[in-house]
């Protein structure tokens, strides 16, 4: 942390800046929802933001990979096509992210900038400012410090805040993160050798809290990359699966998706929508022939591009954050934790 | 920067009938610099979009050589291809890429060439026989074993006559099941490997059709001693995105639409779904 990276602002001053920042961007936070779930969603004041929250249940990364996403506006005249690339400049600043969201939006971008870059999320990336909260609480289930993605973030974020007694204590972590700060700076004075000692203790605290909530992937990622996960336990996991893809929805570094044209008014539009690798149709050939027919042949599937070596190379990460989602979701227990286990020990509980 | 999901405007300049369910298409682009510009190898494919309607991936049929329109075979099989062949001549389509990584044509230079094709496992093929054929004396004898369930199954009918008329190429042809007034062969296609001049030793072979087609045929070519890494076929897989970025067509960390069409048959046996 450089000294000029290290700032501080009184907790009362928050809302006049984050109303400041209102100003120049939409403001995307979680809030409450009308149930008291909590939800990332747009709000006009800062009095909507809430500041002590469960992780939302949906991860914000539908402000950057929308479930239907415009790509390509279609419309014909006469028989003559015009075509119209869809692009999405709205600036955004998604504020009080999680460790492990902001970490699973890194993930997103890589895997969008990598080998041919999709110039679309791109354009949208490059509009959105990512400021996390970092978590001095973990959540119960999530093991984001098996991931490399929590319960702190070391880089990656634009502003990383943690919340001290009175103040905020804020970290820039890049141009985008300083830009933010402009305006207010006489909101925020550089932080104090004590704020600095204090954020170093919350870290060490909170890292301490961890105790069962783990994942080994290390050795889970030898099995599967080696193919060495006996079909048996494949087809014993595969059987407590209920295809409902709840997995792949709520999890913050899944992106598969399918490209269709949606009907509008004059014409159409091309979207890229949502999939699941774990739904049948998935990889259903026109020939009627489906090369992963089974349960057990689609969980296979997205344990080897969540946890082999082959992605772990390409991606630089495993394909999780820890953040315990799918261990609230999955009806049948086939979580990360719980395969990474069973692959482990090659045993299932079920 | 270009855009990965925009498609190119393209105009159908004709279509022939190739069997009952099956069609060429002539096409060219709106934008006729845009036609000019556009580069590929043989064994790469287009994703061609009936707006409205979706988009499917159609293996460039055409030689890089001819350059005046751009090739596709297409067989009736669902709601794109439907629709496609309910559209003729001057009708607009949508056409992305070329995707893929096509044949590696400096690899084929100065090797005897064997083609093997079952059904409509020729087209993807056709683009780099022509290819090939425009470019005859870069390369050694050239040899086509083509087979379909029936005569009437076959496709590029008349090139195949065309084909046989030639001195500097050995074409072999077969149905599984003969129809009144066919003289050919009849049999499957791994018949016809009894009957070429085989030489393993400096032959590169390409196979294409149908799976099953696909595996005998490899089978019967690793047993009569030609080495994995010459026997190169292309796989297909559920497309949407065609660039590597779905995940709809990955066999293990390849994808097939980025990493493939084209594989040898080492690749592919080394291959962890
Ligand atoms: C690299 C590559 C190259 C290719 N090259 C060629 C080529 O050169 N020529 C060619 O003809 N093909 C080619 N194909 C195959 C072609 O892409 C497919 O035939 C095409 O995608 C089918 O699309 P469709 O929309 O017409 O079919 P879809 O509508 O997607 O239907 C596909 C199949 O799904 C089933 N289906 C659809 N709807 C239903 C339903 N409601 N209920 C049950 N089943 C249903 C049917 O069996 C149908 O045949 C290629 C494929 C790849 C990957
Ligand atoms: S696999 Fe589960 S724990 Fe890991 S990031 Fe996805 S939803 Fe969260
Ligand atoms: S078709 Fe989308 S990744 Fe290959």
């Amino acid at each position: 942390m450089r000294p000029d990276d290290a700032l501080s602002i009184a907790r009362e001053d928050l809302p006049e800046w984050l109303a400041l920042l209102g100003t120049r961007a939409q403001m995307i936070a979680p809030t409450s929802g009308p149930h008291g779930d909590v939800f990332y969603s747009p709000v006009s004041s800062p009095d909507e933001i809430l500041w002590e929250f469960e992780n939302s249940l949906q991860p914000p990364k539908r402000f950057l990979l929308p479930q239907t996403d415009p790509l390509v506006k279609i419309h014909s005249d006469g028989g003559r096509f015009h075509l119209e690339p869809v692009c999405d400049d709205r600036r955004q600043i998604l504020v009080n992210l999680r460790s492990c969201d902001l970490k699973g939006l890194l993930y997103l971008e890589r895997v969008h900038t990598y080998d041919l870059p999709d110039p679309s999320y791109l354009r949208r990336s490059e509009n959105r400012s990512l400021v996390s909260l970092a978590c001095t609480e973990p959540c119960p289930p999530g093991f984001c410090i098996c991931c490399d993605a929590g319960p702190f973030l070391r880089h990656g974020f634009d502003l990383q805040m943690t919340m001290l007694s009175d103040r905020m204590f804020v970290e820039v972590g890049s141009d985008k993160g300083r830009s933010l700060l402009e305006g207010a700076e006489s909101m925020f004075r550089p932080a104090t050798p004590d704020e600095i000692a204090k954020r170093e203790a919350l870290e060490a605290a909170a890292r301490d809290h961890f105790k069962t909530e783990t994942c080994h992937f290390g050795s889970a990622m030898r099995r599967i990359s080696t193919g060495r996960v006996a079909e048996e336990l494949w087809e014993a996991m595969g059987d407590w699966c209920l295809e409902c893809g709840g997995c792949t929805l709520i999890c913050p570094t899944c992106y598969c998706f399918s490209v269709k044209d949606r009907r509008v008014d004059e014409g159409w539009v091309r979207c890229r929508t949502w999939d699941s690798c774990q739904y049948a149709a998935f990889t259903l050939e026109a020939s009627g022939h489906n090369p992963r027919p089974g349960r057990k042949d689609r969980m296979k599937r997205r344990f080897f591009h969540k946890v082999s070596a082959q992605y772990y190379q390409r991606d630089g990460d495993v394909g999780c954050v820890g953040c315990g989602r799918c261990i609230k979701v999955c009806m049948g227990t086939t979580n990360m934790p719980a395969v990474v286990e069973a692959i482990r020990k090659g045993e299932w509980h079920g | 920067m270009a855009d990965l999901f925009s498609p190119s405007v393209s105009t159908i300049l004709s279509e022939r009938d190739e069997t009952p369910d099956t069609r060429t298409y002539q096409l060219r682009f709106r934008d006729s610099q845009e036609h000019e510009r556009f580069v590929f190898r043989p064994g790469q494919f287009l994703e061609l979009s009936v707006f409205g309607v979706g988009e499917a991936p159609f293996c460039l049929a055409s030689s890089p050589t001819r350059r005046q329109f751009l090739e596709v075979t297409v067989r009736r099989t669902g709601q794109v291809t439907d629709a496609l062949h309910a559209l003729g001549p001057g009708d607009e389509i949508g056409v992305r890429g070329p995707c893929g990584n096509g044949f590696d044509l400096a690899a084929a230079e100065g090797h005897d060439l064997l083609f093997i094709a079952g059904g409509i496992g020729l087209p993807p093929l056709r683009g780099l026989i022509w290819n090939i054929l425009d470019e005859r004396d870069r390369f050694g004898r050239v040899t086509i074993l083509y087979g379909a369930r029936t005569p009437t199954d076959l496709v590029y009918k008349d090139e195949l006559q065309l084909w046989q008329g030639r001195d500097d190429i050995e074409l072999f042809v077969t149905v599984d099941q003969a129809e009144p007034g066919w003289e050919g062969n009849v049999g499957m296609v791994p018949i016809l490997l009894e009957m070429a001049e085989l030489r393993p030793a400096s032959t590169l072979t390409y196979v294409c059709g149908p799976p099953i087609m696909i595996k005998f045929v490899i089978q019967d070519l690793l047993m009569r001693g030609f080495a994995e890494e010459r026997v190169i076929s292309t796989l297909e897989r559920t497309m949407q995105c065609g660039v590597g970025k779905c995940n709809h067509c990955c066999i293990g960390h390849l994808y097939v639409c980025r990493d493939g069409p084209v594989f040898n048959y080492r690749q592919i046996r080394e291959m962890v779904e």
